[in-house]
């Protein structure tokens, strides 16, 4: 029987993972609250397939079989027969709990319950079910149609069979996973801290100005994208609170410490591509 | 370290690869290497491949009867030790004063290292640290007293050896080994807490976050004892506890490989 998949959250992540999972034959249910979040959403899949179409990266046929394959949903008692639901709403731990209670009612016992977060605890959301053990993260990268890897994040509680099966449907999507414990930031977010903090402390101290650190950080040690663009692309209000996130719960790790200088720039208004206005000015002229 | 001069002899070059460089006396274009054995192996490998002659110096004895046909001198030690301090010293007495004195500043910035020389303005300092010459571009970084002639001299001659050049503030760690640094550390202290295994960390962050290397499999091609050699210089010249070294990396400095942690 094919894999089904729902799918909680129909944003930017949600979309992603909608859009992947269909063109790997997986039948997806896409929910949200929102009606006219789904409807834009499933829009914006339409779109980005038609681009690979357009590149020849997929067939129309292709396309049309995996948007056949999506459906929306508003009503979340339709996710009871999924083989598992993945989470992608908003960072906010409160908003998670209350939806895996409610999911953890919801689904049928077999079903994994996976949250997409990228720097909350996995095992803290797990405790608002009664089930923690088939609750695990799974933590997709953006853009998801573009991004190779899934976090499989194990919390404390979760099982060995859990982490298995999770790790399997990341392989049916298309995906490649590695295995991370419940710590803050797990892998990528945790080891990725000291790129944009020593460049932001560069920046600070005066050694060298955010276009040279770009430069220098693409031109010297190779990376597509320096520090600033990147922290640009990602939004600072989203790079800082993931840094507060991480900063608070390692007990105030000065390794992770946050600038100053990007708190301001938050504070300014100054989130990067999405306001126009970041390190770089992205207003056209 | 050997005391026998190996190689005080001019290397090969080819005529009409011969990059362009008006040596100051019309000579030979030779630049002469001291220091870190890999750094002057990397060094000595592209400057050769431009076409330019090296003279790598495994002692000081022959750096006198060369010093007329030296263009350039290169002292490419990592760390700041007496050693370092006392090649500097050696260049700056044999070599003519018009010629620059290029020197690895990346544990100890040009003024510190100046001090120890009389001809204080012909010395700038490169980001010379395993792995980064292989990319496009240079890091250079002139003291408070760099002469804009001496600055000018070596960034042409970088230049014409196809690399760009960044000019930073002289400052610990400069901008590529700091931050690369940190990434490694930190990627170290995540496998000390077991919280992934190596293999899953270099794939992380490669699929993850597109970087060019996984920071595990990068680090054992610097050397871990490198990576601990800068943050030891940052932790000292910045006090903070953000540049204190994982333990398991200073483990893996002293074993010289990476402990591959079987799951």
């Amino acid at each position: 029987m094919a894999l089904s998949i729902g799918i909680v959250g129909a944003g930017t992540m949600g979309a992603g993972i909608a859009h992947v999972a269909a063109l790997h034959k997986i039948n997806v249910s896409l929910y949200d609250i929102n009606e006219e979040v789904i409807r834009r959403s499933v829009e914006r899949i339409n779109f980005e397939m038609k681009r690979g179409v357009d590149k020849s990266k997929i067939s129309e046929e292709d396309m049309k079989q995996a948007m056949n394959r999506i459906k929306k949903r508003t009503n979340i008692n339709d996710l009871d027969t999924c083989d598992i639901i993945i989470e992608a709403v908003l960072e906010d731990i409160r908003v998670k709990k209350d939806l895996f209670k409610k999911l953890d009612q919801v689904a049928h016992h077999t079903t994994i319950l996976a949250t997409n977060t990228s720097s909350l605890s996995v095992t803290s959301i797990a405790s608002a079910t009664k089930k923690p053990e088939r609750v695990i993260g799974m933590h997709f990268f953006n853009p998801v149609h573009l991004m190779k890897l899934v976090e499989v994040v194990k919390g404390t509680l979760t099982s060995d069979e859990t982490v298995k099966r999770t790790t399997e449907i990341a392989h049916q999507i298309g995906k490649k996973t590695v295995q991370t414990k419940d710590t803050p930031g797990f892998i990528v977010n945790r080891v990725a801290r000291p790129f944009y903090g020593e460049a932001l402390k560069l920046l600070s101290e005066g050694v060298a100005s955010v276009q040279e650190i770009d430069h220098i950080v693409k031109n010297s040690g190779g990376f597509k994208m320096g520090p600033f663009e990147l922290m640009d692309l990602i939004g600072n209000d989203v790079n800082l609170s993931v840094t507060e996130s991480v900063y608070e719960q390692m007990y105030h790790d000065p390794r992770f410490r946050p600038s100053p200088l990007q708190k301001q720039m938050v504070e300014a208004g100054l989130f990067g591509k999405k306001s126009k206005k970041g390190f770089y000015n992205y207003e056209e002229l | 370290m050997s005391k026998q001069v190996k190689s005080n002899k001019l290397k090969v070059v080819s005529k009409k690869d011969t990059v362009h460089h008006n040596h100051p006396e019309g000579g030979k274009h030779l630049v002469c290497l001291l220091g870190d054995e890999q750094l002057v192996k990397e060094y000595s490998t592209t400057f050769q491949s431009a076409g330019i002659a090296v003279l790598e110096l495994k002692s000081l004895a022959s750096l006198k009867t060369s010093a007329k046909k030296i263009l350039m001198g290169f002292e490419l030690s990592l760390e700041s030790t007496e050693l370092k301090l006392t090649n500097l010293k050696a260049l700056d007495e044999s070599l003519p004063a018009q010629i620059p004195i290029v020197s690895n500043a990346v544990t100890s910035t040009v003024l510190t290292q100046a001090q120890s020389i009389g001809h204080k303005e012909r010395l700038i300092g490169i980001a010379a640290f395993p792995t980064l010459l292989e990319n496009k571009l240079v890091e250079l970084t002139p003291s408070l007293y760099t002469s804009a002639e001496i600055a000018e001299y070596v960034k042409l001659f970088f230049t014409g050896l196809k690399k760009e050049i960044a000019v930073v503030e002289d400052s610990v760690g400069m901008v590529m080994p700091r931050i690369l640094c940190q990434i490694i550390n930190e990627a170290l202290f995540t496998v000390q807490n077991d919280v992934a295994n190596p293999k899953d960390i270099d794939t992380a962050m490669k699929f993850g976050t597109n970087y060019p290397h996984g920071p595990i499999e990068w680090g054992e091609k610097i050397g871990f004892k490198n990576i601990v050699t800068v943050l030891d210089a940052l932790y000292k010249n910045h006090g903070e506890e953000r540049y204190s070294v994982a333990p398991l990396l200073r483990q893996m400095a002293i074993a010289g490989t990476f402990w591959h942690k079987e799951k």
